[in-house]
């Protein structure tokens, strides 16, 4: 039941005249007052309010304001720095009275305005739950009650025996408390939650005009005795108060999070953390400088998170886990490496106090042990304005003892998370470490203590930013991950087993990703409510086509010759893409097979065999398995791509094919050489060919040579090109070789090589030497081939024109 | 165009590609030199102090090296922020393969009026060939006076 005390000023708040909904209609139809006609208002109400000064009768605050039950009625707001200034404040919506139309001063006494109160307390839910959300959010812990902050003017004898208004159906606390302005807020800093207040006059009539919404407000208002401003924050009525930040001393503004953003799933809008995803982890901070800030602290008493900002993280996936943050990652999977082995980590941006503090510190030095902030030996010519930055922080370089400093406590080494490492990375890295540490600790003024720029960024968030890129994989396939790190690595290893000949093999290339769960995410689409049928509305979810685009062909006859030819390339080149997938397949299969388990590995040799297969038969004649087709072969080869994907594919045939293959290229080099103009990439066929070349038989080189020279006139054109001359060398050379070798051999056994190796000699001593072109290499036994055929000299000539030196090279 | 000297052989000894993925764990020691390639051709080498996850880059002690031919030139920059859009590679720099390099450093002036005889002839060539397919009737988009909508300008 309303309780028979309430100060005055509630009961002017609310008003006899002016209860709320007549205030409320009052406003509505009043323009909205700019911001300098609040003096002239206040005189205006000061005036009013005197004549009217008789005839209230005032209320008690009753039970509302005061006790210990309303603790949580009663909030601190932020430092006093944080009140806005009036002018910051938005215009007002609500049009400051100007005054109440004289209708309403005849208005009886309190029955009326609280009865009308009360009605509209109870009808309007609006109003009733207007500061509902913001109320319980409003309450901080540890707060003082009420009573037990000072209280100036709290006067409860004061309490003047005017009949109450409060209604019965006020619901007090929280509701109100976003009501009051920061202003009030202050007040009640100060001067306590005192509930019952000598008001002087002016003030009453600043209450009581304009504050609609909050004119049901219990005495939590105070003295408002300096509050010129009052008239126009009650006007505006509250701001909403941001949701409180764990509280972090003297925390620097700049550093705060943003403020939440609206994440509408109605829009189709991916939902939002607390913290939006992009914010670096904050450092928790140490205890060491709360008590430093302590001074900053204005009114709170110490609720002091430290790790606040890790703690409402550490629930795995919320509701929505299709984003999830790497603060979350990394909490959760680095827990124990996450914390510093002391709290002397800072935040990498120190707020300019928290810097200057750190300085001042220094002459006290820090507790604990930390490593104080970094005296630089020399001064250095390093004076960031911020004073010094910390060198001292852990961070990565957890090396041997810290630098020439007071506290000498020994850093343990702290391991990052490097799991997701390649093992041979992950040496590297652990080597250096240990290899830096161990310089630090012994050189004084060595290049890191000197270079206090050094551990701008901690390890915390290079590891961070590490996380976020890995977040983007997300599958197991170190390979399709990141192939040119994984090759590497690989390489580096075969380099070092290679200078070390170390036994131990690791197989590797697991890559470690952070496990993302793959949720399935349905979609559903949006629904609006009230519309007929279903709405398609473009997100970022559903992208939908805007513009239609219309395609118009020309049908020119030239148009269409040109169109052939473009088609056909284009049917070229996808026939080679085609193959080059399943020559990728085919090249990782070396790897793959090592990864899989042995039940798997028949399956994937099937694979591998298909594949390798399948290349060869879009290259082979139609129904000769021994021939490859030239129609095709040329087609593939006229891209340089294609080139290419031969080079590539040759050493994985098996020989007779690759075999066959070679014998294609030969036999249509001219073609092939004239295609190659632009490109001059043939040469990229000559080391697969040389190992084919090197392992066949003597029968096929000797084909090989005969496809080669072909028709009359190829070999001349073979000998301008240089990829057909270092082909023809290659034969040659393995012919001699295979003759010198083994003397058995059925080279000499028909006559064709003989005959060839003739023509041969006698093409490349008549052929210009201008139109010789140099081969890539020239093998060193061609001269004794050569010796072997022609009469001595023939031989030298052949030597002048080819250059061969007798010189083995 | 892009333009990265191919005798370069300060060796990078990561390289890490924009969009980069684990090769990124590779800068945990962030207090090498590295080396950069912007976007527009420029290399630029410094001390990598800061990274983010849009390749933002703090460079300190930044040196701006210009290339032309097979020799160089620095010009001390000082500290730069790079907006991570533009960067085209990053890598940490071996200072031990840095040492033995086959380029040949010489004075800023002379670097770059090394560079600008080589744009100048470059240009020239270029005009030359347009030139010489418009009188054929081809129209070959010039990339140097064309803006990045594919807006080709007539000068």
């Amino acid at each position: 039941m309303i309780p028979e005390a309430e100060p005055k000023h509630c009961l002017w708040r609310r008003g006899t005249r002016s209860g709320l909904l007549v205030r409320l209609g009052m406003r509505a139809h009043r323009p909205p007052l700019p911001n300098d006609d609040w003096q002239e208002e206040h005189k205006r109400l000061a005036e009013l309010e005197e004549q009217k000064n008789d005839g209230l009768g005032s209320l008690g605050l009753g039970t509302l304001g005061m006790g210990g039950g309303n603790a949580s009625t009663v909030h601190l707001p932020p430092p006093a720095s944080r009140v806005p200034h009036p002018s910051s404040l938005p215009p007002p919506h609500h049009s400051l009275s100007s005054m109440p139309p004289p209708g309403l001063e005849e208005r009886g006494g309190g029955d009326l305005a609280e009865s009308l109160a009360m009605l509209i307390l109870g009808a309007d839910p609006a109003i009733a739950s207007v500061g509902g959300p913001a109320g319980p959010d409003d309450r901080s812990t540890g707060l003082p009650p009420p009573p037990s902050i000072p209280q100036q003017h709290h006067n409860p004898s004061q309490l003047p025996p005017h009949h109450q208004l409060t209604p019965s159906g006020l619901s007090p606390g929280p509701p109100h408390l976003s009501l009051l302005s920061y202003q009030q807020h202050q007040h009640l800093l100060r001067r306590g939650a005192a509930p019952m207040q000598q008001m002087n006059s002016h003030n009453i009539w600043e209450n009581n005009l304009g504050f609609g919404p909050v004119s049901i407000t219990p005495g939590l208002i105070t003295q408002m005795e300096d509050s010129p401003l009052m008239s126009i924050i009650k006007e505006v009525g509250l701001p909403n108060r941001p949701p409180p930040m764990t509280s972090e001393d003297g925390r620097d503004l700049s550093e705060r999070a943003p403020p939440p953003r609206s994440s509408s799933p109605v829009i189709g809008s991916p939902p939002v953390r607390a913290v939006p995803i992009g914010t670096p982890p904050k450092q928790p901070m140490s205890h060491a400088m709360n008590h430093h800030h302590h001074h900053q602290q204005i009114h709170h008493p110490t609720a002091v998170h430290v790790r606040a900002p890790v703690h409402h993280q550490h629930r795995y996936p919320p509701s929505f886990p299709e984003r999830i943050s790497p603060n979350t990652l990394l909490n959760i999977a680095n827990s124990p490496l996450c914390r510093p082995p002391f709290p002397a980590g800072v935040g990498p941006v120190l707020s300019q106090i928290q810097r200057a503090q750190m300085l001042n510190s220094q002459v006290a030095g820090f507790p604990r042990g930390c490593q104080g902030p970094p005296l630089l030996p020399g001064g250095g010519g390093f004076r960031p304005f911020f004073g010094q930055p910390p060198p001292h922080r852990m961070g990565p370089h957890p090396g041997g003892p810290p630098p020439p400093n007071h506290n000498h406590v020994p850093c343990p080494i702290i391991r990052h998370n490097t799991t997701h490492l390649h093992p041979q990375h992950r040496r590297m890295l652990t080597q250096r470490m240990q290899s830096r540490g161990g310089e630090r600790g012994g050189r004084v003024g060595d290049w890191r203590s000197r270079d206090p720029y050094s551990n701008l960024m901690s390890q915390r968030e290079k590891e961070w930013v590490a996380k976020i890129q890995m977040m983007q994989l997300q599958s197991t396939d170190p390979y399709l991950d990141d192939y040119y790190y994984q090759n590497y690595f690989e390489k580096l290893e075969k380099r070092q087993e290679r200078d070390r000949d170390g036994v131990r093999k690791e197989h590797t290339t697991k890559l470690i990703t952070p496990q993302v769960a793959k949720l399935e995410h349905t979609y559903r689409p949006v629904q609006f409510a009230g519309s007929l049928g279903k709405l398609t509305v473009s997100s970022v979810n559903n992208p939908r086509k805007m513009i239609d685009t219309v395609v118009t062909s020309r049908t020119d006859d030239e148009e269409k010759r040109e169109k052939q030819v473009w088609n056909k390339r284009r049917q070229i080149l996808y026939t080679v893409e085609k193959m080059y997938s399943l020559l990728l397949e085919v090249q990782d299969f070396e790897k793959r097979f090592m990864q899989t388990p042995e039940e798997q590995r028949e399956a994937l040799l099937e694979q591998h065999k298909t594949h390798t297969q399948q290349l060869y038969s879009s290259l082979k004649e139609k129904e000769w398995d021994d021939r490859v087709s030239d129609e095709q072969c040329l087609l593939i080869m006229s891209v340089r791509k294609g080139k290419r994907l031969i080079s590539r594919l040759i050493p994985f045939l098996p020989p007779l094919q690759a075999a066959t293959i070679v014998m294609g290229i030969a036999r249509n080099l001219p073609a092939l050489a004239k295609k190659d103009k632009q490109d001059q990439v043939l040469c990229w066929l000559v080391e697969p060919i040389a190992v084919v070349i090197s392992s066949l038989s003597s029968a096929s080189l000797t084909d090989l040579l005969q496809e080669l020279q072909g028709s009359e006139g190829q070999l001349s054109r073979v000998l301008q090109n240089k990829f057909g001359v270092t082909l023809l060398y290659l034969i040659l050379s393995e012919g001699e070789r295979m003759q010198s070798s083994n003397p058995t051999c059925q080279l000499m056994d028909d006559n064709r090589w003989t005959e060839l190796v003739f023509s041969v000699t006698r093409e490349l001593l008549n052929v210009p030497s201008s139109s010789l072109s140099p081969p890539l290499f020239t093998p060193p036994n061609l001269l004794s081939l050569f010796s072997r055929y022609v009469d001595r000299q023939r031989l030298e000539l052949l030597q002048e024109k080819l250059q061969i030196s007798a010189l083995s090279r | 165009s892009l333009f990265i000297n191919p005798q370069q052989k300060c060796t990078v000894k990561t390289i890490v590609i924009a969009s980069n993925i684990q090769s990124f764990c590779c800068l945990f020691e962030l207090t090498e030199k590295h080396l950069v390639l912007l976007r527009d051709g420029r290399t630029l080498i410094g001390f990598l102090r800061s990274i983010d996850q849009f390749a933002n880059l703090v460079l300190q002690q930044t040196v701006e090296r210009i290339h032309v031919g097979k020799r160089y030139g620095d010009i001390p920059r000082g500290i730069f922020i790079v907006r991570g859009e533009n960067v085209v590679l990053l890598g940490e720099i071996d200072l031990e393969k840095e040492s033995d390099t086959s380029l040949q450093q010489v004075c800023i002036e002379d670097i770059l009026e090394e560079q600008r005889l080589q744009q100048q002839s470059r240009q020239e060539a270029e005009k030359t060939k347009h030139l010489a397919l418009k009188e054929r009737g081809l129209v070959m988009p010039r990339s140097d006076i064309m803006d990045e909508y594919g807006v080709q300008h007539q000068y």
